[in-house]
């Protein structure tokens, strides 16, 4: 079986999280997907900052993203909650009549651009979890992760809204469970696990004090659950979690240890890569209890 | 203790209320928000409101009655996720992160943008990127056998020129100079005042 | 056949009457105008605008003009005819005049209701509508209408509150009724609560007596455990096929002892109880279950799963168990149908946030009726099912399946108000020191005595939020429930802890009335509760003559607006019954079988089976059954050789009215 998208970047992943780029390169052909880069993206636009600052904007952009990826022939890959719900709502938006789509449209035409409407939008999530399969990730587990006990973190734009998403039900989502069992992980339950990790809509930005309350009792939860570390299918929520535990500790002397993992990093551990191959070493936050679970010489910070 | 008759005969402080500001927003964002219920169901809903004094009914309820200024130009609105919870959990099916985010990009025009997003936008407009890369991560990069500059808009100067086309045609910067050189802030209606 | 109607052969004289309809049609269109241009008409003798036309003074002129003018045609240019055409026919018919020779042209739905904003237009689509129908009132013949006797019998589908109550008031008045019920026993939903709101009355004591007088009565028949299975035939004369499904327990013989189910080794959860209490597979739903005769529940019996027990035969001192016992067709025919299927109880396991199947102590409305119910699973004690206990502090969560547009239940379910109010007080009646909750967006106390009640239920220290809860979350060791939610009044949210959480839900049609509304021909809303013929004027009628509606079928309600509904139903019911005989309007098409070719397209056409095949010598024809025909004119549209011909819908009729309107003023317009 051969799956072949147009990898989209978005800015986290490339700017902030490399690891995950690299992840996402070395395992995702392994297992059948293969990924052709969708040179010249841009930001989707963030969602949260620019749909707030100016929709046509935000519109407009994301718009240009599709046209690149209309231009390849191929339909749209990230690995990112905020540029899924940006792309699939741009390409929603543009397939309905409107004032704003026809200044967009204006828009792409005086750089050349036309979108036709034929690209999907697809998150990682949704092709492992329906395209590829639990199955067939397993046969790719070489070291699996037993014993390791992980907090799922599915994030918000991934379900909600419901009727623009439909994936899973927001209130009691299963695929990215089944996707951690599939690596031989133990996915713990804790206490609201469908909060949002208080990052999005400009918040980590604009308000930062009320972001971090909101990560505070998600990892005090996780925490609770006594689980090894988080894993999640958003970069910014990555970002939330890793840099967020240090401003924690900086700003109102928290402390947690709770390393943060993507999924597509946990999936590399599974299928062989090391620590460092993974990126996970240049995170803020990784200890020697997950190393040494992971099995010893994994590499420590 | 009142001194003689001048505090009793302070003057009230006339606010303003526009009438129209419910249908303003309504034919904005193409959002309804005339059949909020107000049963406070997205109040409780709400990761912010749960460790702040936010509720997001009351912005649907200002609106309403029609304090546009204190709205538009409110710390509230900035308060939002866009976890979308709200939404999923409306009897009336309004989607709630939609009229936030239509009130927001109407509040660029009175100056109530924060501070903080200046920054985001400007990066977006000079480097494509919200989140632009720098030397730390272009190390990272390497290290991890990566091209040192991802094949985005970093890599390629005419896609640049695109989104700045675009984003200039789109009247991003327009918005943003708007946003810039007015910067007001207005406390809620509530709060004591004398209508 | 007397003087007037013997004229209609003659010339036509054409009488116009173009109604102002008060302000609805005047204000619009320039009726003075449309009146002047009628009696410019040719034929035309005599033209006039009335204020409102259908009242006593219309009518009066209608009638004298007749006599006076000598008109054998009348044009009333008004509303619509499905309003008043049977007014202005019977109008005609009191003057001597057949009443198939009116035509209403419509001036108002179809002209001064649509162009309100241009005045001008509207008056000049109001001629083209009046020249219409005049055009066709000159080709208008005289027609008879059938009289058909009635059968003097009713059919009552459901024997809930609503059903019996339909049932007994046709069977006091002479009428024979067939009650239908899908359960084993009669009673409904009614014989599920504990207690009625405003009295506080005992649910199953003020209900027996009216079940006991259902079985006992000599005018009605009681099927129990039966369904209608075939549906066929008019006002006056439905044929249905009654299937009366095996308990496997002879009814004569069975003296509801109960030893069988003593001995028998199977437990089920018991639906009547909303699975919180027990039945075996030979059961009664509950101990005063009317008729006191029980049933064998094949899909747990041992006999009918497993070949094997066969305890209660062994123990039955009646000889009333017969494994044997096969389903039983009655064939009946009646004059009118009532519908009273009742609702379902929304079932709100899908509302994940409220824990509802998940949490032990978060349960329904309904189960706290079963609890109160002194013969109920939990002996009149309303408890938590994690430890048996009586809870101190309970919630009550308004609108749960009601009011909301995510569930597509966007409608109220009008007694939730009520009865969460009414269990709120009986625990405090209970237990003073209990602390009720009520979670509500608005507290609707709309019937007699219910403001009354609400404000004695404040008096009493039932608590009231004006919130929705978000969500509920289980405190793992003592199963307390910790309610989100925003007190709107106070504008603040708060997470407080409930021992018990009751979620009051809304009434839901029954998933069974789809089947039964294609059997009968009625259709259902966007809600799915079956259709009444106007929401003001004819709530117990249906679009199909001869068949009502009482109860929840119809539109969520309460006992006395069931009650209420229900003796309105009958009394509809019973009046082309006692009247003997029923006039079926004269709109069957014929079929001429000269033309007619025996190809049968037409036969494909007809939604109501009123086609049919037959022959005529060697020839193969299609014959109209008049009692079936609803005189749609989808045949008479299909028929290649033009053989099928509408009565009031002719060929030359319609092509006249088309010439009219498209004559050279038009054109030039």
């Amino acid at each position: 079986m051969s799956l072949k998208y147009a990898f989209f970047l978005g800015c986290v992943v490339p700017n902030r999280y490399p690891g995950i780029e690299a992840a996402s390169r070395k395992v995702l052909p392994r297992i059948g997907v293969q990924l052709e880069d969708l040179t010249g993206a841009s930001c989707c636009p963030a969602p949260g900052v620019i749909g707030s600052l100016s929709r046509d904007s935000w519109l407009t952009l994301a718009s240009r993203n599709l046209c690149l990826a209309e231009r390849l022939g191929l339909d749209v890959l990230t690995v990112c909650n905020g540029c899924f719900a940006t792309l699939s709502d741009a390409n929603s938006e543009l397939k309905e009549s409107s004032e704003r789509r026809d200044r967009v449209t204006n828009l792409l035409h005086g750089i050349g651009l036309n979108y036709i409407g034929r690209v999907k939008v697809k998150h990682i999530a949704e092709v492992l979890g329906k395209e590829v399969g639990s199955k067939k990730i397993q046969e790719h587990v070489t070291k699996p992760l037993s014993n390791i006990r992980i907090a799922v973190h599915y994030g918000c734009h991934l379900v909600k809204p419901r009727v623009s998403r439909n994936f899973d039900n927001p209130e009691n989502p299963t695929i990215l469970d089944e996707l951690v069992k599939a690596l031989g992980a133990e996915s713990v339950d804790y206490e609201e696990k469908m909060a949002c990790c208080g990052a999005g809509g400009g918040v980590r930005s604009g308000v930062p004090d009320v972001s971090l309350r909101m990560l505070n009792e998600k990892l005090a939860n996780i925490q609770n659950a006594k689980a090894d570390c988080v894993v999640d299918v958003c970069p910014f929520c990555h970002l939330q979690f890793d840099k967020g535990q240090v401003e924690l500790k900086q700003g109102y002397d928290i402390s947690y240890s709770i390393p943060i993992l993507h999924y597509l990093q946990a999936l590399g551990l599974a299928m062989g890569y090391s620590v460092s191959e993974l990126g996970l070493d240049q995170q803020y936050i990784w200890n020697q209890a997950i190393a040494n679970k992971l099995g010893g010489g994994n590499g420590t910070k | 203790m009142a001194t003689a008759k001048t505090d009793l005969e302070a003057p009230r402080k006339i606010v303003s209320r526009r009438n129209d500001f419910a249908n303003e927003v309504t034919k904005a964002g193409g959002v309804n928000i005339n059949k909020c219920l107000q049963c406070g169901r997205c109040t409780a809903s709400c990761p912010s409101g749960k460790h702040t004094a936010y509720r997001t009914r009351m912005i649907i309820r200002r609106a309403m009655a029609g304090f546009r200024e204190e709205v538009l130009a409110g710390d509230d609105i900035w308060l939002c996720t866009t976890c979308y919870t709200c939404y999923e959990r409306c009897p009336r099916g309004i989607d709630v992160v939609k009229v936030i985010q239509t009130l927001r990009n109407m509040s660029m025009r009175v100056g109530g943008m924060l501070p903080a997003h200046r920054a985001v936008a400007l990066n977006l407009y000079k480097t494509g990127h919200a989140v632009p890369i720098d030397p730390d991560n272009k190390d990272k990069r390497l290290k991890l056998g990566l091209p040192e500059v991802p094949p985005t808009v970093h890599s390629s100067s005419i896609a640049l020129s695109e989104v700045h086309e675009l984003l200039e045609q789109a009247g991003f910067l327009d918005v943003l100079e708007t946003a810039l050189t007015k910067q007001i802030r207005v406390r809620p209606p509530e709060e004591g005042l004398f209508l | 056949m007397n003087e007037v109607a013997a004229s209609s052969e003659a010339v036509p004289r054409v009488g116009v009457y173009v109604c102002h309809c008060g302000k609805n049609i005047a204000d619009t269109v320039d009726v003075k105008k449309v009146s002047e241009f009628a009696s410019s008409l040719p034929n035309v003798v005599i033209a006039r605008d009335y204020v409102h036309v259908c009242d006593e003074v219309g009518q009066d002129t209608i009638s004298r003009d007749i006599k006076e003018q000598k008109l054998n045609r009348v044009v009333v240019a008004a509303c619509s005819p499905k309003v008043h055409e049977v007014t202005f026919r019977r109008t005609l018919a009191k003057s001597g005049l057949n009443p198939y020779l009116l035509e209403v042209g419509n001036i108002r739905e179809q002209c001064s209701w649509v162009h309100i904003d241009n005045k001008d237009l509207a008056t000049e689509k109001a001629k083209d509508l009046v020249i219409m129908a005049v055009s066709k009132a000159l080709l208008l013949r005289p027609l008879e209408a059938k009289e058909i006797e009635t059968t003097k019998s009713t059919l009552v589908i459901g024997g809930g509150i609503a059903g019996v109550q339909a049932a007994l008031d046709l069977a006091d008045s002479g009428i024979k009724v067939h009650l239908v019920e899908r359960a084993s026993n009669i009673g409904g939903r009614m014989a599920q609560w504990g207690k009625v709101f405003p009295t506080m009355d005992c649910a199953a004591c003020i209900l027996m007596p009216k079940l006991v007088n259902v079985v006992q009565h000599p005018n009605i028949t009681l099927y129990t455990h039966s369904e209608v299975k075939d549906f066929s035939g008019s006002l006056g004369n439905f044929k249905v096929k009654i299937v009366r499904k095996p308990k496997y327990v002879d009814e004569e013989k069975c003296t509801g002892c109960g030893t069988c189910a003593q001995k028998c080794p199977v437990k089920v959860p018991n639906e009547f109880d909303f699975g919180l209490g027990q039945r075996k597979a030979i059961y009664i739903p509950s101990p005063n279950a009317i008729p006191q005769k029980y049933t064998i529940d094949t899909d747990h019996c041992l006999y009918f799963t497993k070949g094997v027990c066969k305890v209660c035969q062994k123990f039955c001192t009646s000889g009333a168990i017969n494994y044997e016992q096969q389903p039983q067709t009655v064939d009946i025919q009646v004059g009118t149908v009532v519908v009273a299927t009742g609702y379902d109880p929304f079932d709100p396991s899908g509302i994940l946030e409220y824990g509802f199947g998940k949490y032990d102590n978060v349960i329904t409305g309904p189960m706290v009726e079963r609890m109160a119910d002194a013969m109920g699973p939990t002996g009149g004690k309303i408890i938590r099912l994690s430890d048996k206990k009586p809870p101190k502090k309970v919630a009550f969560l308004q609108c749960v399946g009601s009011r909301d547009e995510k569930l597509r239940l966007a409608y109220c379910s009008r007694v939730c108000c009520m009865y969460a109010l009414k269990d709120a007080m009986m625990l405090k009646e209970e237990d003073p020191s209990i602390e009720a909750t009520i979670f509500y967006i608005d507290i609707r106390a709309f019937g007699k005595g219910y403001e009354e009640f609400y404000v004695r239920g404040q008096e009493r220290g039932v608590k009231f939020v004006r919130g929705k809860v978000s969500s509920i979350v289980e405190e793992p060791d003592t199963k307390r429930l910790r309610l989100r939610y925003e007190d709107t009044l106070l504008g603040r949210t708060i997470v407080e802890a409930f021992d018990l959480v009751v979620l009051s839900v809304g009434q839901l049609p029954r998933k069974e009335d789809q089947e039964l509304g294609k059997l009968l021909g009625l259709p259902r809303g966007i809600e799915g509760f079956f259709m009444e013929a106007h929401p003001k004027l004819r709530p117990n009628d249906t679009v199909v003559d001869g068949i009502y509606l009482a109860g929840s079928a119809q539109y969520p309600k309460d006992i006395t607006d069931a009650v209420a509904q229900a003796s309105g139903a009958a009394s509809r019911a019973a009046i082309s019954l006692q009247v003997g005989k029923v006039q079926i309007e004269p709109v069957a098409p014929t079929v001429d079988e000269n033309y007619c070719g025996g190809c049968g397209i037409c036969v494909g056409t007809c939604t109501f089976n009123a086609l049919k095949f037959d022959k005529q010598g060697e020839k193969r024809v299609v014959r109209v059954d008049e009692s079936l025909c609803k005189g749609c004119g989808s045949c008479v549209a299909a028929c290649p050789l033009s053989a099928i011909k509408a009565p009031q819908f002719t060929d030359q009729q319609i092509a006249a009215q088309v010439k009219a309107l498209l004559r050279p003023e038009t054109l030039r317009r």
